[in-house]
């Protein structure tokens, strides 16, 4: 239960190509991230898994089957929402019920269900409020329990973290892993954040433009981008990307090489880049240094483990791996 | 204590010019309806002028509770704002709904539905009871023609002759008579304020969350599901802040019930001060304290309706 494909699958609004043909497999049981930058498309693609938006053209297949015309509550699927949509006038019980009630489930069934979702969610003693009454991570809770009531063969998140504060979504975000290996169930989940993504995901999606960049673990797409746009996109700070010389003594029009792959010295090194300190952001376990006056790269940011003291002004020595350095072509694929 | 006196003497004037504005009249009420007070009599010349020495006691009560208009002056009452919010929450829900569907020629259609608004509600009174309700002159008259000879005509045709010759001819109502010239009021003041309710209902319509109706789809509510258990709900506050106010102005309808039938056979509680009015100002009075009475009873009810629903 869960696999899903699309096959060819196009989008448009109007005239405008949102989703070019596309072809993506998600298996069963797996935890795939659609992750790209606002306007990507990848709540698009979500929304057509789904069936809130009618494709185009081409098919979405749930479990081999074509649900391409099938309607969205026939599909089989949960979503949670960004706002999480819950209904505000109903308690955190009857908002549960709700899927369960229209599908014409007995009350005890109901019941036994909601008590077994309350009780994983930790949500038993809330279950007679109000979504007004509830915080934002209670009421994410609540949205999750009312798509895990359904017990779906798949579940879509749509952005569900972007609304909670930084310290909950730590919190959430393992809260949903932990979900996925106790259920096991497959789960598509959209997001802009590359964090979100490198920690959850089992396959990763990078969309740009309607078009998927790459497809592949996490570790996969750190290591061994596709190209610029995947080297850029995954790995926080952003990789350095130079260009010019020093880009051509690789052979290579454009190079890119990780914050934490560059060793940072203020003692002069032979055949190291020069350049000045901007500003340097201290958060204890590491360094953020954003370094100006690096030929084909301004700023260049050096992640530097532990303290590292330079302050605004400095000047400094960078010395990259030279096994971790990237190399991409003219039209930004890796070579 | 000084910090406040400032603000407390800036905000006086108003206080106390809406205190005269109340009270000013409120008393006068309450004082002519407890002395003979009358606009005109031969016999009695001291009763035409107000003084404390006509006092009546609760004679002018006693006189109204006792005249046989009173008690369905208020049933009438009741049953008149009682109808026309039925009717106006139930047409205007429907409407707003209807409309707030993306359709070429949306705002036309819009304006047009709110234009019965901007009509006086004497006109509207005329219009309807002379053009519309009338039994001979009016649709009403002309419809139930119609609908006649087209009974008259199929009597003779073959087959189903016989079943329209079982048919009786149907006769108009008359709108003036006693029995129905209440639902002609009815019928006109809902026409009136349905856009008001429309107009409410749509903008609330407006707000309604995307997302919680596509979280419905995907929990497998179909329309009707999505209506009973979003949209009503959603609607609960603009419905009763639609209630109060049309409670309040429909407690106080006069024009309408005079261009109908004169007050024959359909009076509500203004209309019966209307009527004392004419001479006897001492029972007009009376009256006037027990419309007070019978608004500040409806308000009370509907205050902690619509409390409860804004509350939530």
């Amino acid at each position: 239960m869960g696999q899903i494909v699309l096959k060819d699958v196009v989008k448009k609004f109007g005239d405008t190509e949102v989703i070019p043909p596309l072809n993506l497999t998600i298996e069963e049981g797996e935890f795939a991230v659609f992750v790209g930058p606002s306007g990507c498309g990848k709540s698009t693609l979500l929304r057509l898994i789904a069936g809130l938006e009618d494709t185009t053209e081409g098919q979405v297949l749930i479990d081999g089957e074509d649900m391409t015309e099938v309607s969205p509550s026939k599909r089989g699927l949960a979503m949670v929402f960004q706002s999480y949509a819950l209904y505000p006038h109903m308690t955190v019980r009857k908002n549960i019920a709700f899927p369960m009630r229209m599908a014409g489930m007995s009350e005890d069934e109901q019941n036994i269900r909601i008590e077994a979702a309350a009780k994983s969610l930790n949500l038993t003693d809330y279950l007679d409020r109000k979504p007004g009454q509830l915080s934002g991570g209670q009421r994410q809770r609540v949205a999750i329990g009312r798509a895990i009531v359904r017990e779906p063969s798949a579940f879509l998140f749509d952005e569900p973290l972007s609304n909670l504060d930084a310290a909950l979504r730590v919190g959430m975000r393992l809260e949903i892993s932990e979900m996925h290996k106790r259920l096991k169930t497959t789960m598509i989940y959209v997001t802009h954040d590359q964090v979100e993504a490198m920690t959850m995901a089992d396959r990763i999606v990078v969309l740009q433009a309607g078009v998927i960049e790459q497809v592949g673990t996490p570790l996969e797409l750190y290591h061994s981008p596709r190209n610029k746009f995947v080297a850029g996109f995954i790995g926080s700070p952003k990789m350095n990307l130079l260009e010019g010389a020093e880009a051509q003594k690789h052979k290579a029009h454009t190079i890119g090489i990780r914050p934490e792959h560059i060793k940072v010295s203020t003692k002069a090194v032979k055949g190291a880049w020069k350049g000045t300190v901007g500003v340097a952001e201290h958060l204890g376990s590491d360094t953020f240094i954003h370094i100006h006056g690096v030929e084909g790269c301004d700023p260049m940011t050096v992640r530097a483990a532990g303290d590292v003291a330079v302050k605004h002004g400095d000047k400094v020595y960078l010395t990259p791996e030279k096994s971790q350095i990237h190399k991409f072509d003219e039209a930004g694929l890796r070579i | 204590m000084s910090s406040r006196r400032l603000p407390r003497l800036l905000q006086a004037p108003a206080v106390i010019l809406l205190l005269f504005w109340m009270l000013v009249p409120l008393g006068m009420t309450l004082f002519f309806s407890f002395i003979r007070y009358v606009l005109a009599s031969l016999n009695r010349p001291e009763w035409t002028t107000p003084s404390i020495d006509n006092w009546r006691g609760f004679g002018n009560y006693a006189f109204v509770l006792d005249s046989k208009d009173f008690l369905f002056a208020i049933q009438n009452s009741l049953l008149i704002v009682g109808g026309i919010l039925f009717l106006t929450v139930f047409f205007g829900v429907m409407i707003a709904v209807l409309i707030n569907k993306v359709f070429p020629g949306q705002g036309i259609v819009r304006v047009l539905l709110i234009s019965p608004f901007f009509i006086m509600p004497a006109v509207n009174a005329v219009l309807w009871i002379n053009m519309i309700l009338d039994p001979v002159l009016g649709l009403n008259g002309l419809a139930i023609e119609g609908i006649n000879s087209v009974i008259a005509s199929m009597r003779d045709a073959p087959v189903v002759g016989w079943f329209f010759s079982l048919w009786p001819e149907f006769k108009p109502i008359s709108f003036r008579a006693t029995q129905t010239s209440a639902y002609a009021v009815i019928m006109m003041v809902t026409w009136q304020w349905t856009p008001f309710a429309v107009l409410i209902f749509m903008t609330s319509l407006q707000s309604e969350d995307e997302q919680q109706k596509e979280a419905a789809i995907l929990d497998g509510a179909g329309k009707w599901s999505q209506f009973r258990f979003l949209t009503l709900p959603h609607l609960a506050r603009p419905m009763a802040i639609v209630v109060m106010i049309q409670a309040i102005f429909h407690l106080s309808l006069y024009a309408e019930i005079e261009i109908v039938s004169r007050g024959n056979g359909n009076k509500n509680l203004p209309y019966l001060i209307g009527e004392f009015a004419n001479n006897n100002i001492g029972a007009a009075s009376a009256t006037g304290i027990f419309a007070v009475i019978l608004a500040n009873i409806v308000a009370i009810f509907l205050l902690r309706a619509v409390g409860k629903t804004l509350m939530e």
